[in-house]
C-alpha cells in the first residue's frame, strides 16, 4: 500500500537515520517506534535498497531484512547526510503543535499530563524555529465539562460504576441510570462511552447533558466490546430505521448540516428536501417545532400531526385559539 | 514497471543531501534511474519540478545555485536541513504521542506522524502505550469533514487570497466571495475561517460547511493587514446567541426543560405545577423555546413572546 508517496518518503528518511544507530534492530520494535504496521515497514525496506547517492558511482543503501531483524551493511554509503533527522516542515510543526495546544486546554486533563504537554510544546516550538510560525493560523478548542469529566476519568482509572442523571433532548426528560464507563473522547463536545445498565446496551453520553454524577462502589465490568470507530461520525442510523422526510426553505438549510441524512435534494426556492433515518421519529418533534415557517415534516404523517397538536396546545397557553 | 514515486523522491533527497557542491539537472538525470527512464526532456522537467516541490513540502530546504558556466545547480545543505537537538523525556514523548493521534484529516495526520518519526530518529524515548498507566483516559479527536479545509489551510499557511462560493445560513443562493484568509478555528466540532472579505472591505467569519464547490487560490498579495490576534470564537459565539444582553421571564412546566433550568439565572418554583425562570435572552432564544412546545410559556419581554407565538402559529396552522 503506497498510499501516499510523500508520507512514505518522509518516513523512509527518518527510518534510515534511526536504523543507522541500531544494527540488527527488530522489525516489531521499529514498526512500533514509527507507529506503522510491520507490513508497512517491510514495504519501506523493499524500496530502500533501490535508493542511494548513485551519482557517486553506484552507492545504493545495503539494507537487508530476514523479516525479523534489519541490518544496514554500508551505513557510510550515504555519507553524513542521514546521520541526523531532518528539520520539521511547516505542516509537521503545525499538525503537532496545534494538536498539543488543543489537548492542553482540555479542562479534565490530569495536571501532570498537561505539564508534560506544555513542556514538550515549548521544546518543539524552539526546535521547529520558523516552521512553527504558521501553526498560529490554526486552532482548536475542545468543549469540556470539567467537573463531570474528572469524575468519569476517575471512574475509568479505578474501574468503578457510575450513577448518572442524564438528559435526553429527544424526550425532554432526565433519566437515572447506572453506567460502566469504557472511555472518554472529545469530538467537538466531550463524550463518555459506556455500558448502560438501564438499556442493557452500549451508549454514548454527552458530558454537558449529565445533570448529576456519582461514583459508586460497585466494580465496573463492561462486556468486552470493540470501541466505536470515531472516524465514522457519532450518529450512525441503520438502514432499518424509519424514514423521515423534511422540506425546508432557504432559512432551514442548517438542518442538513446538523442531521446526518441519506439525501438532500435542492428545491426550486433555494430550499432542500431532506431524507433521513432515525430509530424514533417522535424524537424529531423538537425539530418540527423549531423549524416554524422555515420548513415542514412531509413524512411520516404522525410526526407532522404531533408537532401540529403540540403547537396548538402551546398557543392555548397564550390564550390563542387555532 | 514504472519506478515508484517514493523511490524516486527518496533518491533525489539522498542525492541533494549527500552532495557538497550543487548538482545540475543533467547530473541528477544521469544518476537517478527513474529520471533516466523519464522519456523526453519535457516530461523529465515536469517530473523534476514536481519532485522538488514535494520534497520542499516535507521540509527539505533546497538551494538553487548558478555555477560559473551559467548552469543551475541544486543542493540541500546539511546545516539548513537538520533538526536541532530536542531532548524530550518519556512523559513528554507520551504526551506528544497522544496529541499526534487527534487529527482525523489525512494530510495533518500524516504530517503529525512524520513529525513524531523525525523526533524518534532524533532519539525521542519510546513511550509506553499512552492509554495505559497513569495517563488521562481522554481520547480527543479533531474532526475535519469539510472539503474546503485543506485548500484553506494551505492558503492560510502560504498567505494566498482565495475565491469560493458561500451560502449564508438563510440565503437561497450561494454568492462568490473573495477573501484573504487569516486563520482557521475549530469550535464545537465545526471549522470556521476568519479573513478579510475584499468585496465588503471588512473582516468576516465563514463556516466551512457552507462553502459550496471548490476553493480556488490566487497568486496575489494581501491588501489588508493581518491582525496579530484573530478571534473567531467570539464572533461565532454571538451567532449562537451566547452574548445575551437581556433577560427573559418564562413559565416552565415542573420537571420539564432541564437545559433551560441549567441556563437560568433564577428559578422560582410555583404551586400550580409551573416554575418561573429568568434566562439570558440572546439571538435564537425564540427558536429554542418553541422546541419545548406546550411546556413553555413566555411571560416577557413582549417581542420575544410575539416571536414565539408567531413561530407556533406557523407550525399549528400548517
Amino acid at each position: 500500500m503506497a498510499a501516499n508517496a510523500i508520507d512514505q518518503t518522509r518516513r523512509m528518511l527518518s527510518l534510515v537515520t534511526y536504523l543507522r544507530e541500531r544494527p540488527g534492530a527488530h522489525v516489531a520494535d521499529v514498526a512500533r517506534a514509527f507507529g506503522i504496521t510491520e507490513d508497512e515497514l517491510i514495504s519501506d525496506l523493499d524500496v530502500l535498497p533501490m535508493c542511494g547517492t548513485s551519482f557517486r558511482g553506484g552507492d545504493l543503501l545495503d539494507i537487508d531484512t530476514d523479516g525479523e531483524r534489519i541490518w544496514w551493511r554500508n551505513p557510510d554509503a550515504s555519507g553524513e547526510s542521514t546521520a541526523e533527522p531532518l528539520r520539521l516542515a511547516a505542516d509537521e510543526a503545525t499538525a503537532l503543535l496545534v494538536a498539543a495546544r488543543a489537548v492542553a486546554t482540555l479542562p479534565g486533563l490530569r495536571e501532570s499530563d498537561r505539564d508534560a504537554l506544555l513542556r514538550a510544546t515549548a521544546k518543539l516550538e524552539a526546535a521547529a524555529g520558523e516552521a512553527a510560525g504558521a501553526s498560529s493560523r490554526l486552532s482548536v478548542t475542545f468543549e469540556s465539562e470539567g467537573g463531570v469529566f474528572a469524575d468519569v476519568d476517575r471512574a475509568i482509572a479505578e474501574r468503578r460504576r457510575l450513577w448518572l442523571r442524564y438528559y435526553s433532548p429527544a424526550r425532554d426528560e432526565l433519566t437515572e441510570r447506572e453506567v460502566d464507563p469504557i472511555r472518554l473522547f472529545a469530538v467537538g463536545h466531550t463524550y463518555m462511552e459506556g455500558w448502560c445498565h438501564l438499556s442493557e446496551a452500549r451508549r454514548t453520553f454527552r458530558l454537558d447533558r449529565v445533570a448529576e454524577i456519582r461514583l459508586l462502589d460497585e466494580r465496573a465490568e463492561p462486556p468486552a466490546i470493540e470501541p466505536r470507530d470515531l472516524s465514522e461520525g457519532l450518529v450512525q442510523p441503520s438502514a432499518e430505521d424509519p424514514e423521515v422526510v423534511v422540506e425546508v426553505g432557504p432559512g432551514g438549510r442548517w438542518v442538513a448540516e446538523y442531521y446526518p441524512h441519506d439525501s438532500a435534494e435542492e428545491l426550486a426556492d433555494g430550499g432542500l428536501r431532506i431524507t433521513l433515518r432515525t430509530p424514533d421519529p417522535g424524537s424529531l418533534r423538537r425539530l418540527a417545532l423549531r423549524l416554524g415557517r422555515e420548513g415542514r415534516i412531509v413524512a411520516p404523517a404522525e410526526l407532522a400531526d404531533s408537532a401540529r397538536s403540540a403547537a396548538r396546545e402551546a398557543l392555548a397557553g397564550y390564550g390563542e385559539q387555532v | 514497471m514504472a519506478i515508484a514515486k517514493a523511490e524516486r523522491l527518496m533518491n533525489l533527497a539522498l542525492c541533494l543531501l549527500g552532495t557538497r557542491r550543487p548538482l545540475s539537472k543533467r547530473e541528477l538525470r544521469g544518476s537517478i534511474e527513474a529520471y533516466m527512464e523519464a522519456g523526453n526532456d519535457e516530461s523529465f522537467n515536469r517530473m523534476f519540478e514536481r519532485d522538488k516541490d514535494d520534497l520542499r513540502e516535507l521540509g527539505l530546504v533546497i538551494e538553487t545555485v548558478e555555477n560559473l558556466e551559467g548552469e543551475t545547480g541544486y543542493l540541500a545543505r546539511r546545516d539548513s536541513n537538520r533538526l536541532p537537538p530536542v531532548s524530550l523525556d518519556a512523559e513528554e514523548a507520551a504526551a506528544l504521542g497522544l496529541a499526534a493521534k487527534v487529527w482525523q484529516q489525512a494530510r495533518l495526520a500524516g504530517a503529525a506522524s512524520g513529525a513524531l518519526q523525525k523526533l524518534r530518529a532524533g532519539g525521542m524515548p519510546e513511550a509506553d502505550n499512552p492509554y495505559e498507566g497513569q495517563s488521562s483516559a481522554i481520547e480527543p479527536r479533531i474532526p475535519v469533514h469539510e472539503a474546503a479545509f485543506e485548500p484553506l489551510m494551505l492558503a492560510c499557511r502560504d498567505r494566498r487570497p482565495v475565491v469560493f462560493d458561500y451560502r449564508k445560513s438563510t440565503a437561497a443562493r450561494p454568492e462568490t466571495r473573495q477573501v484573504e484568509p487569516w486563520a482557521l478555528e475549530c469550535w464545537r466540532g465545526h471549522w470556521y475561517l476568519a479573513g478579510f472579505d475584499r468585496d465588503r472591505g471588512a473582516e468576516r467569519v465563514f463556516r466551512l460547511s457552507r462553502i459550496t464547490g471548490k476553493v480556488r487560490s490566487r497568486a496575489a498579495k494581501y491588501t489588508a493587514e493581518v491582525p496579530d490576534v484573530v478571534t473567531v470564537r467570539e464572533t461565532v459565539a454571538s451567532w449562537a446567541g451566547e452574548s445575551a444582553d437581556r433577560s427573559a421571564l418564562i413559565r416552565l412546566r415542573a420537571g420539564a426543560g432541564y437545559p433551560l433550568r441549567a441556563k437560568a439565572t433564577a428559578v422560582r418554583e410555583g404551586a400550580d405545577g409551573w416554575d418561573e425562570l429568568e434566562i439570558p435572552y440572546g439571538h435564537g432564544l425564540d427558536a429554542w423555546l418553541v422546541e419545548f412546545g406546550p411546556d413553555v410559556v413566555v411571560v416577557g419581554p413582549a417581542d420575544l413572546r410575539a416571536d414565539v407565538v408567531d413561530r407556533l402559529r406557523a407550525v399549528a396552522g400548517a
